[in-house]
């Protein structure tokens, strides 16, 4: 293995999804009913060198809604952010998931609807 | 004062213009079928005027319709009459030319025959009485009471007509006589070359007050008796004066060049009249006000530029003039321009002034709302920005939408770089759920926001989406 990669923290992959349950995400989608109520992002990180904390920041129709703050440690890590959904979240949504420094990591996008 | 201070020089110009098209059109029309119809033409629409300043609604009503409808009557019925002055006359003629009645005198045709027969050597005797009768001194002679005209004395004293050897006597504009045989003269002291014609003519002179026209067969000379004197005339010009004198004409002629110069002067003063109150009548009536919302129009805006925003995107005018003028005004006739040329990046204020607003003729501008315009202009720039599919409506009950492919998934737009640098997102139409049952694939038109911004040539405008819907793990 290389070294660089090795040191460096390696996103996998991200869902959203309707819930997670045992580490996992449960009916991961790209719309989801306001009707249950809750909504959540799903990250895997495969290669964690170190202790940190990665971002899940949440837009609601380009406009920022929350910035999550979430921790991640080696070697391997899955970490999840929720909202709680009101009748005002209908409408397009986006998840930046980036690393401690900002750096844009990966963007989900999804939409809430009736 | 203050009436003559709104007159512009267009003004004058239009009604010297117009002025002038009427004239012509008298001097092209007159005495014609046409011109009468014309007439009656312009006096139903004053009447139909003054019906309208009154408040006669039926009396102007019907006179507006058969005002219409005679008019059109006029271009069918007398297209002939129209096609033929038309076409008769250079455009010179047509412009600015005076046509001049070309009705021969009796004169003139006297003349003319004088000298066909002149050239022709045929003998002839031509008498023009005076104010004393010729019964009793002259002989046989037919009645003939015809009109003078060059063909019918020529051929009166052509040799083979049976009349040819006597006078011919002319009473204002007829042959009352031909074949007439006039007495003699004896005197003793006439030149050799005179033969009987010229006896005969000096013959009547001597008694009588007549004038005697006589062409010699043998040398086509002219001579002329009165007064008991027989002398040649050299010219037309001298036979024409002795006419002229003798039948007492020369006044007349004069009086009627005269009698033409006045009317036509008179055509020209009453065509400027006329325009005048016509143009009075439409530009000068009761003063009217009306207001208008008129989109505002940027020119000469640097293509690099685009505008991002505006404090107003119509400016509202308050207008004056005459109740016609104001009714007739079109919106697209009046026009708020204001000029980007010297415009900069950011905010710029421009002040609407009479220069930038254009205005129908005989219209005024009272007040401009606003009067001062905020335009706020932003480099053009070309940015790719993620597509976002917009959901709306609810999946049927236990299905769930997992996943979607689209393409493109970035589009090409092209706006302002203020905009496009806060952009993150452009977002498809609204696209319905409820109606997904199972996986598939459909098309999304774009919704494009702010609607300044605009797709760059050779990026697709439509998103196809392929979609998987999966039941839903209670």
């Amino acid at each position: 293995m290389d070294d660089t990669v090795q040191n460096k923290l390696t996103f996998h992959h991200a869902v959203m999804c309707e819930e997670v349950k045992d580490l996992a995400p449960i009916n991961p989608a790209v719309v989801f009913s306001i009707k249950i109520g809750k909504v959540s992002c799903f990250s895997v990180f495969d290669t964690v060198p170190e202790k940190t904390f990665i971002y899940h920041k949440w837009f609601h129709k380009d406009i920022p809604s929350t910035n999550k703050r979430l921790t991640v440690q080696p070697p391997r890590w899955a970490t999840y952010s929720s909202i709680q959904l009101r009748e005002t979240d209908k409408g397009p949504w986006r998840v930046e998931i980036s690393d401690r420094k900002g750096n844009l990591l990966h963007i989900l996008r999804f939409s809430i609807t009736d | 004062m203050s009436f003559f201070a709104t007159i512009r020089w267009q003004d004058i110009v239009d009604i010297l213009l117009n002025s002038y098209i009427l004239f012509r059109l008298y001097v092209l029309f007159r005495e014609t079928y046409v011109f009468r119809v014309l007439t009656g033409l312009a006096l139903l629409w004053i009447f139909q005027r003054i019906a309208v300043f009154f408040g006669l609604i039926l009396t102007s009503w019907v006179l507006q319709g058969i005002t219409a409808l005679a008019a059109l009557i006029i271009i069918i019925v007398f297209r002939n009459e129209l096609r033929s002055v038309l076409q008769a006359k250079n455009l010179k003629a047509i412009l600015w030319g005076f046509p001049q009645k070309s009705v021969p005198t009796t004169i003139q045709i006297i003349t003319d025959s004088v000298n066909a027969l002149c050239k022709r050597h045929i003998g002839a005797l031509i008498v023009l009485p005076a104010k004393e009768d010729l019964k009793d001194m002259v002989q046989g002679g037919i009645p003939l009471r015809g009109l003078v005209s060059k063909e019918m004395i020529t051929s009166i004293f052509w040799g083979d007509n049976p009349v040819h050897d006597g006078a011919a006597i002319i009473e204002g504009n007829r042959i009352a006589e031909v074949g007439v045989i006039l007495p003699l003269s004896y005197r003793s002291d006439l030149p050799s070359q005179y033969g009987t014609r010229h006896r005969a003519a000096l013959g009547l002179a001597e008694t009588t007050d007549a004038l005697i026209v006589v062409v010699s067969q043998e040398t086509g000379k002219v001579s002329v008796a009165k007064d008991s004197k027989i002398k040649k005339i050299q010219s037309n010009a001298a036979l024409i004066n002795i006419l002229q004198e003798h039948m007492g004409v020369y006044e007349e002629e004069n009086g009627y060049e005269k009698k033409e110069r006045f009317k036509i002067s008179i055509a020209a003063i009453v065509s400027v009249f006329f325009i005048t109150g016509m143009w009075l009548s439409f530009s000068k009536g009761l003063d009217t006000l009306i207001t208008l919302e008129i989109p505002a129009e940027y020119t000469k805006r640097d293509p690099r530029f685009e505008i991002v925003k505006a404090s107003v995107h119509t400016v509202r005018l308050d207008l004056a003039g005459s109740a016609t003028l104001i009714k007739s005004i079109q919106p697209e006739t009046v026009q708020v321009k204001l000029d980007l040329g010297n415009a900069v990046v950011g905010r710029n204020v421009f002040s609407i002034t009479q220069e930038n607003i254009t205005l129908p003729p005989g219209i005024f501008l009272r007040k401009v709302v606003p009067s001062v315009i905020e335009v706020t202009l932003d480099e053009t720039i070309q940015r790719k920005i993620p597509v976002q599919i917009d959901w709306v409506g609810e999946l049927p009950k236990g299905l769930i939408l997992s996943k979607i492919n689209f393409d493109p998934e970035k589009i090409e737009v092209i706006g302002g770089k203020r905009i496009l640098e806060n952009l993150s997102t452009i977002y498809t139409e609204k696209v319905h759920l409820d109606s997904m049952k199972t996986s598939g694939t459909l098309f999304a038109n774009l919704a494009l926001t702010p609607a300044a911004l605009k797709i760059a040539p050779g990026s697709k405008d439509k998103i196809r989406i392929a979609y998987v819907i999966k039941p839903r793990i209670e």
